[in-house]
């Protein structure tokens, strides 16, 4: 059974691209160009991962994940976007997406993410690992949750090899690691990106506009 | 203005509301019996719906009420129901003064005058607008010199002064109103001209030769630099005071190469540095390095990565093309592989390059601070 997939764009031509790209592999369930139809129709549709734009009127892809995610928190999210901007990324991830990619991406790395993030990993992009480590640079651990507030030094390495361009596979190989542990490592650092309450991530990442 | 009483009523008898204020206050010098007028009026129409259509403003009609105003305001006084016959004329001829001078259908006091188009009843109204005016500020002057023993010369320029603001002023605020809007609706063309002329020369031609190219690769080249550029002037990266960062630096370089050799760069920094002697080496080194990549890995891109460590910085070219065996360098790569060492040796960097046949290449510059 292929996996169901959702698509939110408010860019009619770019939405119909992909449609055309992902119809193969996957069940495209249904497409919606504005926030509010999306959030009504996944929650009726009950997509298994959602490919959502970041940028759209009224509140973007931000509104469509906050507002899914309360009534369905099994619904996956990948943000997919033409924005590089940290502040956007980083405000995304925050809001429950499981990843992001920008829409450059091609189409066969495109299906493994979707692929990987409804497996409940998480997806990062060369320039998001980039983003996590500058954001983490330096961090002092605030109080009440250290580990949360901090890379490991393992985390560091897989994020750099991403960074760097080297698909999971290659990451797992340069550092004589499995697949899995690379997944998790970055699952990891998704968590850490969602829950530290580092008041500076924020700050950071409107401070930082793009590369 | 207050209870929109004066406004109703002369939409109902069909005069400017303004003459009708006139009429309410001359009469509040008569016992206050505007005041009285106005609230009963006002509890008259409390619970009346008050979208009644204006009437029409009929000068004739207006003419008629306002002599039939004065003829009942002269007979009160006849009958000696005035407290004071200076105050009720000075009060009558400055309101009805200022009402007329203000007159909206006006085109403005100097164009009523100056302008030959203009229509002879609007002359006629400032001309008795200002006669008006100038009978109530001679005698408020000359009332109120004689009680209060004030030099009456300087009491008379005062209230001049002041008629001339009442009279003009109104029309110098709708003049600078005007100027204003005019002014930001120059800055907004000239905004609208600027962004029109910048998307031209760059989105537009841009589209342009991407419908004359053939070429899916090269209409994706260009399609990438123009996103790049676009994205340049919609967040403005140029860094201010002129200090020149290694993450702009890179990213100039990198254009460079996805330019000169129609192959993409995707470039992630961490940090940043300013770019002084040994980094614009470094630099140097980082952009051999990607024409390297370009020119001899087949790959169809590359990944720039830069990153600030606690002392350090390092630079990494990787692509996933064909690579070598590092052991064995070909010919033709061995003096790009030595111009990158000699570079990073002179600013005591190092270069480790990690190749196999089949697997990519990747370059790593490192640089102690």
């Amino acid at each position: 059974m292929s996996i169901k997939v959702y698509l939110v764009d408010d860019h009619r031509l770019f939405l119909s691209g992909v449609k055309a790209e992902l119809a193969e592999e996957f069940r495209i369930v249904g497409t919606a160009y504005d926030v509010d139809s999306a959030i009504e129709e996944i929650r009726g549709y009950r997509p298994e991962v959602v490919l959502v734009d970041v940028h759209m009127p009224d509140g973007g892809g931000i509104a469509v994940v906050e507002g899914v995610i309360k009534t369905n928190p099994d619904v996956k999210f990948l943000a997919l976007s033409v924005s590089d901007r940290a502040e956007d990324v980083i405000a995304m991830i925050r809001a429950g997406a499981r990843g992001y990619v920008t829409k450059t991406i091609d189409p066969d790395d495109l299906s493994t993410a979707i692929h990987r993030v409804h497996a409940g990993d998480a997806v990062f992009s060369p320039r998001l690992a980039g983003f996590v480590l500058d954001a983490f640079a330096g961090a002092i651990p605030s109080d009440d949750d250290p580990e949360l507030d901090q890379l490991t030094t393992r985390e560091k390495d897989v994020l750099r090899l991403i960074a760097r361009g080297f698909a999971y596979k290659q990451v797992a190989r340069k550092l004589n690691i499995s697949i899995k542990t690379v997944e998790t490592h970055v699952s990891s650092v998704l968590r850490k990106l969602q829950l530290s309450n580092r008041h500076e991530l924020a700050r950071w990442a409107s401070k930082r506009r793009i590369v | 203005m207050i209870a929109g009483v004066a406004g109703g009523l002369a939409d109902t008898l069909g005069v400017r509301d303004g003459y009708v204020r006139a009429a309410f206050v001359t009469l509040l010098t008569v016992w206050g019996l505007g005041g009285v007028l106005y609230l009963l009026l006002w509890i008259a129409t409390f619970d009346k719906v008050e979208d009644r259509e204006a009437q029409a403003v009929d000068t004739g009609r207006a003419v008629g009420l306002g002599i039939a105003f004065v003829s009942v305001l002269f007979l009160m006084g006849a009958l000696d129901m005035w407290p004071n016959g200076v105050l009720v004329l000075t009060a009558g001829a400055l309101s009805f003064g200022t009402a007329a001078i203000t007159d909206p259908s006006s085109p403005g006091p100097f164009a009523a005058l100056l302008d030959p188009s203009a229509q002879r009843v609007s002359k006629v109204r400032l001309i008795l607008g200002v006669l008006l005016l100038v009978g109530g500020i001679v005698m408020f002057a000359t009332v109120v010199g004689q009680v209060f023993e004030f030099g009456i010369v300087f009491l008379a320029v005062f209230l001049t002064g002041l008629g001339i603001f009442v009279a003009f002023g109104p029309w110098v605020r709708r003049l600078l109103t005007d100027l204003s809007a005019e002014r930001s609706e120059r800055i907004r063309q000239e905004e609208r001209a600027e962004v029109a002329a910048h998307l031209h020369d760059s989105v537009l031609q841009t589209l342009a030769l991407i419908q004359r190219s053939d070429d899916p690769h090269r209409m994706a080249m260009l399609a990438r630099h123009q996103e790049s550029e676009l994205r340049d002037w919609l967040y403005g990266t140029v860094p201010l005071d002129g200090v020149d960062l290694m993450s702009t630096a890179l990213k100039r370089a990198a254009s460079r190469v996805e330019e000169d050799f129609q192959i993409p760069v995707d470039l992630v920094t961490v940090g940043d540095h300013p770019v002084e002697e040994r980094t614009r080496a470094l630099l140097a080194a980082a952009t051999e390095a990607m024409v390297n990549a370009a020119k001899h890995s087949g790959a169809d891109r590359m990944s720039l990565f830069f990153e600030v460590e606690d002392d350090s910085l390092g630079v990494y070219v990787t692509d996933q093309g064909r690579g070598f065996d590092p052991g064995a360098i070909p010919k033709d790569r061995k003096g790009i592989s030595q111009s990158i060492r000699s570079r990073m040796a002179k600013i005591g960097g190092t270069v480790d390059i990690e190749s196999e046949p089949g697997e990519g290449t990747e370059v790593m510059l490192r640089l102690k601070l």
